[in-house]
């Protein structure tokens, strides 16, 4: 028993599939249609927008130096608006998307020039912005919502093929898939754990700690803007509180994936399993018809309970390793 | 050195940067008071401090926070459910001793919650409070479910609007609350803890201070005086709705960051007299944008820069400082 636990405590992975199991089995019993291919399949896509902002906000808790991007809910929100303002003002879906994306870097630019170049710490910079991005998708769309885009772009987020959404398909996985290339097999990623582990030895590895760091901002930023554009095609509108909330998601789903929040611990795949068990019960939670606030409240806790979870495990792992010498 | 000069070394003074703000504060008043006629009436000056006094108080909790190195987002939703419970009492003429007892005691044990996360399970100050403010918010939801409290008329209520000598009382108090806590934060072991403890946490605990302690009472003040800024709001308002207190952390922030306390690496600086003044500008700034007619949805922006201008002024002298340093020992 003893042994089970430890092996539970150890890896990450197990602990999670655990928990996902468990909650399959109380969604299930709260709702007989729960378990269900089609309707599983169908609830991925509430899970999109969540996915690749939760991997920009993982990567950037990896690199350290309290690394920690509070912005990007409002930067989905901003990215989205400019979306659906290119759209209004005549360019087509196309190429609204390519400014959509390359204001998404521009904006994960200014959050790396003032965490990376001018050293501000993480949490204020990015709440500074936060506000910054969020008022001005506010102001640019008046508060009302932007709708009206030409019947096509439903294609994208509101269509599925082989029973699996389109946004899924098209977008979500291939853009997983790209990061997990660029961070497990690639240098950069090498580059962001080691920043992570050990800022001093990197610095003396001759990382360029400040080009890294400034990349790992921007592909946050670049992950948010994908992730509005998916959104708007799913909503059919471009809302200033298309982000609100999720940064607080985002952060959730990290940290119950498993990525330390000091920097260097963690693994992505964590992350995606993270993502799947927190949108599953967010849906469940629909499903039971419980108001939404009460699901932001439900992160929190599961926020602090994960938080002491990974204190606790650490501290169990250690003990039992301590003994077995 | 004679008595004097050791002594003047031991009285801590309000650093450079407080003066920075105070010079900020006064070209902004210049400005607005050029730019819209009315902005500079004794009226309009009475309108901002009662209606800023809730940012005035907060910021005194946060000051103290952030000189540790930590951040409360939760203030907000803190002060919203005191406010609900207050107005609950007061519908069911509760006696007002007790309400206000009761209101400070749930404010530090609010905040306790806070202090024991982040002091005993060593969890990062912001991932606690924006976890604690999500829960307080749908608690908030719950207890009001939809409705507004209306119609309270607390015996304290004359607060907000009462004048003494001409000067409104809020104003006076809130004076006296920011030279208890100046005279606390600067001229007793308490606060001397603080600021050491801020400065540098490895060395505060070698030398014997309890710095999770010190961790666990600085949230509750802040909670406390959450609290007290909810008993200051219904007296302002004699209402409370939905959204209560959902801008108040990031004015809070902005006003002591604009103040000289930077967070996290920069703790030992700062003081209460920066956030007054920092109080004062983010107050003026909210009544500048509305007098000269710039869009209200732009507020945040504005504060948000405010907050992303001046942590970068701190770090670009902060880094020329300790260059400056180096240099020195190198040579």
């Amino acid at each position: 028993m003893k042994r089970i636990a430890f092996s539970i405590a150890k890896s990450r992975t197990k602990f999670l599939l655990l928990l996902f199991v468990v909650e399959l089995i109380v969604l299930s019993l709260i709702s007989p249609y729960f378990f269900d291919m089609n309707n599983l399949m169908q609830v991925t896509q509430f899970g999109a927008s969540l996915t690749l902002l939760s991997l920009g906000e993982a990567l950037v808790m990896i690199a350290g130096r309290d690394g920690i991007d509070i912005s990007i809910g409002s930067a989905m929100s901003l990215s989205g608006v400019i979306f659906g303002l290119s759209v209004m003002n005549g360019a087509g879906i196309f190429s609204a998307t390519i400014i959509t994306l390359v204001s998404g870097i521009f904006l994960g630019a200014v959050n790396g020039s003032l965490v990376a170049v001018a050293k501000i710490p993480a949490l204020i910079a990015t709440l500074g912005t936060q506000y910054i991005y969020g008022s001005l998708a506010l102001y640019l769309t008046g508060g009302i919502p932007i709708s009206g885009f030409p019947d096509g772009f439903k294609a994208l987020s509101l269509e599925s093929t082989f029973g699996i959404p389109n946004q899924i398909l098209f977008v979500v996985i291939p853009v997983t898939a790209l990061v997990f290339i660029l961070v497990y097999k690639m240098k950069f990623g090498r580059r962001v754990y080691l920043m992570g582990t050990n800022f001093e030895a990197a610095k003396y590895t001759g990382i360029k700690e400040k080009k890294v760091r400034m990349c790992v901002y921007i592909l946050a930023g670049l992950l948010a803007s994908i992730s509005a554009v998916i959104n708007n095609s799913w909503l059919m509108t471009a809302r200033a509180d298309a982000g609100t909330g999720m940064e607080m998601q985002a952060i959730t789903v990290a940290v119950l994936g498993g990525i330390g929040v000091a920097g260097g611990v963690g693994h992505l795949g964590g992350v995606l399993i993270g993502v799947i068990i927190i949108t599953m019960m967010n849906s469940g939670l629909q499903i039971a018809n419980i108001n939404s606030v009460w699901q932001l409240a439900a992160l929190g806790f599961i926020l602090v309970l994960a938080i002491i979870l990974n204190h606790t495990m650490a501290r169990f792992v250690a003990n039992v390793e301590k003994n077995g010498e | 050195m004679g008595v004097r000069g050791v002594f003047k070394k031991y009285v801590p003074k309000p650093g450079r940067r407080e003066y920075v703000t105070f010079l900020l504060l006064i070209a902004e008043i210049i400005l607005f008071g050029i730019l819209a006629p009315n902005f500079l009436t004794i009226d309009n000056m009475i309108r901002v401090i009662q209606n800023n006094a809730e940012i005035a108080m907060v910021s005194l909790g946060m000051t103290i926070v952030m000189l540790l190195g930590g951040i409360d987002l939760s203030v907000g939703s803190v002060m919203g459910v005191i406010a609900i419970l207050i107005g609950y009492m007061l519908q069911a003429n509760v006696n007002i001793f007790i309400i206000v007892i009761a209101a400070i005691g749930i404010g530090i044990g609010v905040g306790f919650v806070n202090g024991f996360l982040v002091a005993k399970f060593n969890i990062p100050d912001m991932i606690v409070t924006i976890a604690t403010m999500n829960i307080w918010k749908a608690v908030i939801f719950a207890l009001l479910g939809g409705k507004w409290l209306t119609g309270l008329n607390p015996s304290w209520a004359p607060v907000s609007r009462a004048k003494f000598l001409g000067i409104p009382v809020l104003l006076l108090l809130i004076i006296a609350v920011y030279a208890v806590f100046y005279y606390f934060l600067m001229y007793r072991r308490f606060g001397r803890y603080i600021y050491a403890t801020g400065c540098n946490p490895q060395s505060a605990n070698l030398s014997g201070i309890n710095i999770k302690r010190i961790k666990l009472i600085s949230y509750c003040i802040s909670g406390g005086i959450a609290a007290i800024a909810a008993m200051l709001y219904i007296a302002r308002m004699g209402s409370v709705e939905m959204t209560i207190g959902s801008d108040l952390p990031i004015a809070c922030i902005a006003a002591v960051t604009i103040g000289g306390t930077g967070a996290k690496g920069n703790g030992k600086r700062g003081s209460v007299i920066g956030t007054l003044a920092g109080v004062l500008f983010i107050a003026f700034l909210k009544n500048g944008i509305v007098i000269l007619g710039i869009p209200s949805l732009l507020e945040n922006c504005f504060i948000g820069l405010l907050i992303v201008i001046s942590v970068l002024f701190d770090a670009v002298t902060a880094g020329g400082r300790v260059i400056k340093k180096n240099r020195e020992v190198t040579a």
